[in-house]
């Protein structure tokens, strides 16, 4: 199943533009010498038209094939565009959807809009610019309440709605097995269902390539008796904490955590309920990881929901910690390749972008603007180190996928 | 937990206790701005300092230098005793534009009293020679940027010498520089000195010595350290691309290298008897390299976030006393004074500085990381640990020659005559063997091109393929070093970590510098103050 995804690999120049002034400029007093440019900073903003991104890329870089178009934003549909965005580059999925497109011509779903979309953007004979994802988006609000509006959306809702939606899809157009599926949009952390055996709809593409198991394993601190429970996920949703990494996150998901008091774990051997220990572990690893960062917290005092600007670094290169024991090629190596941003205060305002690694380059996709960025600018997206209230770019869903070796 | 909830705020520690005692913060030797400015976003740079001690009769030889934001400070430095008034530095610089200082260095050599040579790396990428004590004139280096555009990483004078100093920067190249040869305004054109699969030597082409006198190009991206051994005869890296390597500075050979679990490597360093490197990163774990083995030996797994600092402490770095197996006790220093009194005593500072290696091997090791996670942590490992320790499965590390490994790559055939700096042409092009000199110029950005992307792709092979092997084994087959403390100490990110004999000295990305008096040291006039408010 493994689509081969780097046939040719573009490397950027080291060297970074010149811009601004660059000149060491000492004094010793305050005197003002000379006017002081400001310092550039990431992303850049500076308007660059379609043709600036060849020029910035370089037009003996760009890689064949490759097209880089920006979104059109039709009034808060940032955090569409963003996840379309990062899908686009997720090569696993963009292949298996443009596969899709190739197919028959059915009818009219959110997947065949999908379809649609992606391959409007990959047939475009010029190499950048942009593009109005109008049906998309008209499907979308159509097929679902939630979206039918003008107010920012979690972006993360987004992404689990259309991942479950096509692999809903995907398997009602299945000729053979009838009937028998009920896939569950919207659950909480694209959780899918659960591992009720013989009414587990065969898997899809879309879970070849984003589905992986957590097993759940309770320890009854009364009869010791230990209890696995497998599950199967889309992404993981893990909490945040200031000044810390992915890795940190990842590992606190995983941590033991004791169930008492109200929480009381009921033990089928010793037929009540008791005090437990339960922990999650990743038994079976995606090929795409995708990670959700819970940055929006409901803040009682506020009656809404706040925003976590906390630092969270994350690497470009990712082996997960938090394994079961059991677990297949537990140290397999990942690589981001997308990370959708968010910019503001809160889920329902601020604004979504996303930066895509894509032949070895990193570009960012603000709706209808598209730039080159260097690496170095991803530090840009971890978010604020200290707690003083600034509104923070910070990254809110990662993409990693698995290197093939 | 605890930790969850507004991680910022919670206490920062103010004292720690490990086996040989208390360590506790002196408040009174804060070093900073003279003005605390309210947080400021320009404080993206690390703060970092350097110290340096001159014979200058003032009563105060050591000089504490450091860089926060656009400024650059130096002040007499007065370790546990009360900090230097802050408002009276013995200099100040403020650098205005868009270039702002990010590291620097003191030539130990030559410092007198009449003048010291402190180097100081910019963000775009220049280096100035400048002198805090003398005032002499200072000088740039590549002020027009046409050596190298990218941030000034680290640098270093090249030990026992009086003029070299090595600059590594964010784009993977280290430059030599000799401060005496006049600064030339034309740009560089290089040949290989020496090449190697994944890094490369250079040389300028020109008639009289210039500047650079040598690039090295060391991976891929940026190279966020190196640091020379203490016999001066070894460098070792830590880069980006997850590699730390180990060359033979002379001659230019690899020694060794090993792997990061995952991601960059952001520090390296050595133990002062050389026989163990120890290198920090962005997979959170500190990792211990065996010199002699020329493998991974341990690691530990203390931060919650990447460590920006390594450091061995040549002070605690001892002969382990029989049955002293006691661990630290974790929090304050409440209980458990007589063991505090009795470890101490037998733990006073006995140098190993042995600088040649040949000494007798110390028995255990002490050595600090601090973090992004604002935590410091301190570890202990002995040689006995390493050696004894047998991976709990059957299953051992395959010795892989990695150069069998990853030769054939595309582009393979065509790498002997790749030049990192694409000025040379294909020789293997069957059309033109003879060289074509006039048309250097139009095609050179290729062969660089296909160099870079080759490089690429050798590192990435090689990445892939460094699991299971020495340069990276597997989790359980390595001896797992667990903190002796893990502490947050600050508010903001820790950029610097370093041990001096009566005291430990951190520093964040806020500016503040802090001073640890070392168990016993603690300086009488802060002692009140300190011991008042023991929490
Ligand atoms: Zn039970």
């Amino acid at each position: 199943m493994q689509s081969s995804a780097s046939a040719v690999v573009y490397t950027v120049p080291q060297d970074s533009f010149t811009r601004g002034s660059h000149q060491i400029m000492t004094c010793m007093s305050s005197e003002p010498k000379v006017q002081s440019k400001t310092c550039f900073s990431f992303p850049f903003k500076m308007g660059v038209g379609s043709s600036g991104l060849v020029n910035d890329i370089g037009p003996e870089h760009f890689p064949p094939n490759e097209r880089y178009f920006g979104l059109v934003n039709f009034g808060n549909t940032c955090y569409c565009n963003s996840v379309l965005q990062a899908l686009y580059f997720c090569k696993p999925f963009r292949e298996k959807i443009l596969g899709y497109k190739s197919q028959p011509k059915k009818k009219e779903t959110l997947l065949s809009c999908l379809a649609d979309l992606f391959n409007h953007i990959n047939t475009q004979k010029k190499k950048t610019g942009v593009i109005a994802p109008k049906k998309f988006v008209a499907k979308l609000k159509k097929e679902n309440d939630l979206f039918d509006n003008y107010l920012q959306q979690d972006a993360h809702e987004f992404l689990i709605y259309l991942l479950n939606t096509v692999a809903d899809l995907l398997q009602a157009e299945k000729p053979t097995d009838k009937g028998t599926l009920k896939g569950k949009p919207g659950t909480p952390n694209g959780k899918l269902n659960g591992n009720n055996n013989e009414s587990k709809p065969e898997p899809t593409w879309v879970h070849d390539i984003f589905q992986g198991t957590l097993t759940n394993e309770t320890r009854c601190l009364c009869c010791e008796g230990v209890s696995t429970r497998d599950e199967d996920f889309l992404d993981l949703s893990v909490d945040v904490e200031q000044n810390t990494s992915i890795t940190h996150c990842l590992r606190e998901f995983s941590n033991t955590e004791t169930l008492s008091h109200e929480y009381k774990y009921y033990c089928e051997n010793c037929c009540s309920k008791q005090e437990a220990q339960k922990r999650m572990q990743v038994k079976k690893l995606p090929q795409i990881l995708a990670l959700h960062l819970k940055r929006f917290k409901y803040a009682e005092q506020y009656h809404r929901y706040t925003k976590l600007s906390y630092r969270v670094v994350f690497p470009l290169e990712l082996r997960l910690l938090n394994t079961s024991d059991g677990a297949e090629s537990s140290d397999k190596l990942y690589d981001l390749v997308a990370v959708v941003v968010h910019s503001g205060s809160g889920p329902n305002r601020g604004h979504y972008i996303t930066i895509v690694k894509s032949h070895g380059f990193w570009l960012l996709f603000d709706d209808d603007i598209v730039e080159k960025i260097e690496v170095s600018a991803i530090e840009d997206f971890y978010g604020t180190a200290t707690d003083v209230q600034r509104s923070s770019e910070s990254g809110y869903i990662l993409f990693y996928q698995t290197r093939d070796v | 937990m605890a930790a969850s909830e507004g991680g910022g705020r919670e206490e920062v520690k103010q004292q720690f206790t490990t086996r040989e005692g208390g360590y506790t913060l002196m408040r009174l030797s804060e070093y900073s701005r003279p003005t605390r400015l309210t947080y400021n976003s320009q404080n993206h740079l690390p703060v970092k300092v350097s110290f340096i001690s001159i014979n200058d009769n003032t009563g105060c030889n050591d000089k504490i230098f450091f860089n926060v934001g656009r400024e650059l400070y130096f002040y007499p430095y007065k370790g546990v005793r009360k900090a230097a008034d802050l408002t009276k530095p013995s200099d100040k610089r403020t650098y205005k534009g868009s270039t702002l200082p990010t590291c620097h260095d003191f030539n130990q050599l030559t410092a007198s009293p009449k003048g010291v040579s402190l180097i100081v790396g910019f963000s775009a990428g220049q280096v100035q020679l400048i002198d805090p004590v003398g005032r002499e004139n200072s000088k740039i280096f590549n002020e027009e940027r046409q050596i190298e555009k990218s941030k000034v990483t680290t640098l270093r004078w090249v030990p026992g010498t009086e003029h070299m100093f090595l600059v590594a920067h964010v784009s993977g190249s280290m430059y030599q520089y000799n401060e005496e040869l006049e600064p030339v305004a034309t740009a560089p054109f290089y040949q290989v000195l020496k090449q190697g699969e994944d890094y490369a030597v250079l040389t300028c082409k020109s008639k009289v010595p210039r500047n650079p006198v040598q690039r090295w190009v060391i991976g891929e991206g940026a190279l966020y350290e190196f640091a020379f051994s203490n016999d001066t005869k070894y460098i070792a890296t830590a880069s980006h691309d997850g590699f730390m390597r180990v060359f033979h500075y002379d001659t230019m050979e690899k020694y060794g290298s090993m792997k990061s679990y995952f991601g960059g490597l952001l520090c390296v360093c050595w133990s002062p008897d050389d026989r163990y490197i120890v290198v920090g990163g962005e997979d959170d774990f500190v990792t211990v390299w065996s010199f002699h083995e020329k493998r991974v030996v341990a690691r530990g797994r203390g931060h919650n976030s990447w460590v920006n600092v390594v450091s061995f402490d040549p002070y605690t770095t001892d002969v382990l006393p029989p049955n002293m197996d006691v661990y630290a006790s974790d929090d304050d220093i409440t209980h458990d004074s007589n063991h505090r009194d009795r470890s101490f005593s037998s733990y006073s500072r006995t140098s190993v500085h042995s600088g040649t290696g040949d000494g007798p091997p110390a028995l255990s090791y002490r050595f600090g990381s601090v973090g992004q996670d604002t935590q410091l942590c301190l570890w202990d490992f002995s040689e006995d640990q390493i050696l004894n320790f047998q991976p709990n499965r059957t299953r051992t590390s395959t010795q892989l020659s990695q150069s069998a490994q990853c030769n054939n790559v595309p582009h393979g055939k065509e790498a002997s005559s790749l030049h990192p700096d694409g000025t040379q042409t294909l020789s293997n092009r069957p059309t033109d063997k003879s060289k074509e000199k006039s048309k250097k110029d139009s095609i050179s950005r290729t062969p660089r091109q296909q160099y870079l992307s080759k490089i690429h792709e050798t590192i990435m092979c090689m990445g892939s393929k460094a699991i299971g092997t020495t340069l990276c084994p597997k989790l359980d087959d390595v001896f797992r070093l667990e903190p002796l403390i893990t502490k947050k100490i600050a508010y903001d990110r820790l950029t610097t970590l370093i041990f001096r004999e009566e005291c430990i000295v951190t520093g964040c990305q806020e500016g503040i510098i802090n001073t640890w008096a070392r168990p016993g040291k603690v300086g009488m006039s802060q002692h009140a103050a300190a011991s008042g408010t023991v929490v």
